[in-house]
């Protein structure tokens, strides 16, 4: 086919969708054990068990997390150290003005603020998302109930695309698809 | 898949831990003897059953409401929860000696007892329509009761499935049923008996969260000492389809329910610390005062290193890792439950010592044993948060704030009691006042800082052996309910769904 050419528009992707996560799973591993290089997998939800099969790495989001919680809990109970010992003391019912169990709800909830809140400006960084971000998507419905698997197939000569169809239809994918996208 | 093999060398460290801790329990009743009232062998009694009923009581509760949620995930472990609560018919005849003990006046576990004590006491006589010896017996063995009904059907029945179970699983159908009755029913009357057994040893004292943070901690026991056992049980070669996956998930709930129990731990110091009430207060203010180790060691234990050791992912999937962290709060909430108990019971001794050097004295002392320091603690637990040094606010140190308390008391008791409280409490504001006047003869300073003592200060060598023979005696009894059966159900309808868990 004239569209698995190398062009300077972009990348020439070759995926298929699939109805269900087991098949999916499966598809994985068939496609590990014959040695083909998945360029990417998109599902609808997380699918359990599919990290390790594309042998990603663990997240390190949750240590993002850590660092900005930690900040959360230190600046939460410093600030109300400050405030209520320095800056502007009052006695609330009898209590002294360094009232630490007064304080520890309020640390928590900025712990947890800013551990939450972090994270997800860290993961919006990581992903390359922002409101005015483009959207690539291969296929409206990976966002809704398919599953797709998706294979570089710029550089692949039709022997090599041919291999891919067969691996999709032995593999169960209910349809396969080519779309050009950006480099 | 196969049954438990109850090996001869586990019989031996299990049966042998249990004798040893016999020993040690009876050896607390003599060690205690020159006292008269064998205090430390009461106390160690009720703390080991309390805590070994609750753990069976709490493995009843999760597997009702694991059962009750559709949940499939612990299918494959359930023998191990079932075999827990069946603890719970041993640990009814051990709550019978203490109820035999209650009648014959053998101990003094519990001041509300004390029929001359509750009579000069208004608070006790408050109380006395709930703290008294029919409703702890009857509760007691009536609720006990129930609970073990509903375990031992839950059970026959999880039996009678592996035989005959069938394609309309009628048999897990009926243990719904049965379940969904005993959750509520459990709610209920475990909040009443944790009140009676330990919360009214402390009887001038009383917390809306106790029974809630009691149970808690009875949780977070319960689910270490499962995964101890499951990683034993693997370690032996059995559960082959239990998989870091069922370990994370266990090891989750160990994380939040420690963070749980932080949470309801937090809450009752934190609404005590904030009404100030003295009859509250004083709970917190002797903890802070004579046992520093039992109070603060008790978070460390329980909240801060599970906390900073299972936040981890890989901590929680990684055996070596996770058994210690059960084994830590394993431990720690053994000592929650110490700290729950043996400074209350102290505190009883103190006052029966006094009622018998002079019985008239004696019955004010009692009365403002427990009020005399709560006066203090109005105004010291906030000089506690005091010294880490503000200027100008004023307070005076602890030692000098009880000499200045005394000379309040009388002012003190009228403003924080008679204005919050309006007249239900004035019996024990004029306790206060008379407590004040009782002053002259050099009484009371005493009680508001104890000394060490073995086995109350701190866990001793009695208590930590009667704990591992209670600890081996639940096991053995555990282990030969686990062999009495298949290790995992044949046809539970969860079973494939357990087998193919991920997290």
């Amino acid at each position: 086919m004239a569209d698995t050419q190398t062009t300077d528009a972009g990348r020439n992707i070759l995926f298929g969708l699939y109805d269900d996560e087991e098949k999916l799973l499966d598809a994985v591993k068939a496609a590990n054990a014959d040695h083909l290089d998945i360029d990417e997998v998109y599902t609808p939800f997380p699918v359990h068990g599919l990290d390790p099969l594309l042998g990603l790495e663990e997240s390190r989001l949750h240590q993002a997390g850590f660092v900005f919680g930690t900040i959360g809990c230190l600046f939460g109970f410093g600030f109300m150290t400050w405030v209520f010992t320095r800056d502007w003391p009052i006695i609330f019912g009898g209590k002294p003005y360094w009232s630490v169990p007064a304080f520890i709800p309020i640390t928590f909830e900025l712990t947890v603020l800013f551990a939450s809140v972090g994270m997800v400006l860290v993961f919006y960084t990581i992903c390359g998302l922002a409101p005015w971000a483009e959207t690539r998507r291969l296929h409206d419905r990976i966002t809704d109930d398919k599953f797709c698997i998706a294979f570089d197939a710029t550089d692949l000569d039709n022997g090599a695309v041919d291999k891919l169809r067969d691996y999709f239809s032995k593999t169960g994918a209910e349809s396969v698809h080519n779309k050009m996208v950006a480099a | 898949m196969e049954n438990f093999v109850f090996s001869s060398r586990a019989k031996t460290i299990t049966g042998g831990a249990a004798l040893i801790g016999l020993v040690c329990l009876i050896a607390s009743y003599f060690v205690d003897g020159g006292e008269g009232h064998h205090m430390r062998f009461w106390t160690n009694l009720l703390h080991n059953t309390v805590f070994f009923l609750g753990i069976a009581f709490i493995a009843a509760f999760a597997y009702s409401a694991f059962t009750t949620a559709y949940a499939g995930w612990f299918v494959q472990f359930k023998r191990v929860w079932e075999s827990f609560s069946l603890f719970l018919l041993p640990g009814l005849f051990l709550m019978g000696v203490i109820i035999v003990g209650l009648w014959l006046h053998s101990h003094h576990l519990y001041h509300w007892n004390d029929e001359a004590a509750v009579m000069d006491d208004p608070i006790l006589t408050h109380k006395s329509s709930f703290l008294n010896k029919y409703w702890y017996t009857f509760g007691t063995i009536v609720f006990v009761g129930v609970w073990y009904f509903f375990v031992s059907r839950m059970r026959q029945l999880s039996l009678a499935e592996d035989t005959d179970g069938d394609s309309s699983y009628s048999h897990h159908k009926k243990i719904k049923v049965y379940a969904a009755i005993f959750l509520p029913i459990a709610g209920f009357t475990s909040a009443a008996m944790i009140w009676q057994w330990i919360m009214s040893i402390d009887s001038h004292w009383y917390s809306t969260m106790f029974a809630w943070y009691a149970s808690a901690s009875l949780f977070v026991a319960m689910t270490a000492l499962t995964i101890m056992i499951l990683i034993y049980l693997k370690s032996r070669g059995y559960y082959k389809g239990i998989t870091a996956e069922h370990f994370h998930d266990l090891g989750k709930y160990l994380f939040a329910i420690s963070i749980f129990w932080t949470y309801l731990w937090f809450s009752q110091y934190m609404l005590i610390w904030y009404g100030n009430v003295g009859e509250e207060t004083i709970y917190f203010r002797q903890r802070l005062d004579s046992y520093p180790v039992l109070f603060w060691g008790n978070l460390l234990l329980n909240f801060v290193l599970p906390f900073f050791i299972l936040m981890r992912n890989d901590t929680k999937r990684k055996f070596g890792t996770l058994f210690f962290a059960s084994a830590l709060v394993f431990f720690g909430h053994w000592f929650d439950y110490f700290q729950m108990i043996k400074p209350g019971a102290r505190l009883t001794l103190v006052e029966m010592e006094a009622h018998h050097g002079d019985d008239h004295h004696g019955e004010e002392e009692h009365s403002m044993t427990l009020d005399a320091p709560a006066e203090h603690s109005t105004m010291s637990m906030t000089p506690q948060q005091g010294d880490h040094g503000e200027e100008g606010h004023g307070e005076e140190a602890h030692g000098e704030e009880m000499h200045a308390g005394e000379a309040h008391a009388d002012d003190h008791a009228d403003k924080a009691h008679h204005d919050d409280h309006g007249t239900e409490m004035t019996g024990h504001m004029e306790a206060a006042v008379e407590h004040g006047e009782g002053h002259g003869d050099g009484h009371g300073d005493d009680h508001s800082a104890l000394g060490f003592k073995s086995g109350y200060t701190l866990p001793g060598l009695l208590e930590i052996g009667t704990f591992l023979g209670f600890l081996g005696g639940f096991l053995f009894f555990v282990f030969s309910r686990l062999s009495a059966a298949p290790l995992e159900p044949k046809k539970d309808p969860y079973m494939e769904e357990s087998l193919h868990h991920h997290t």
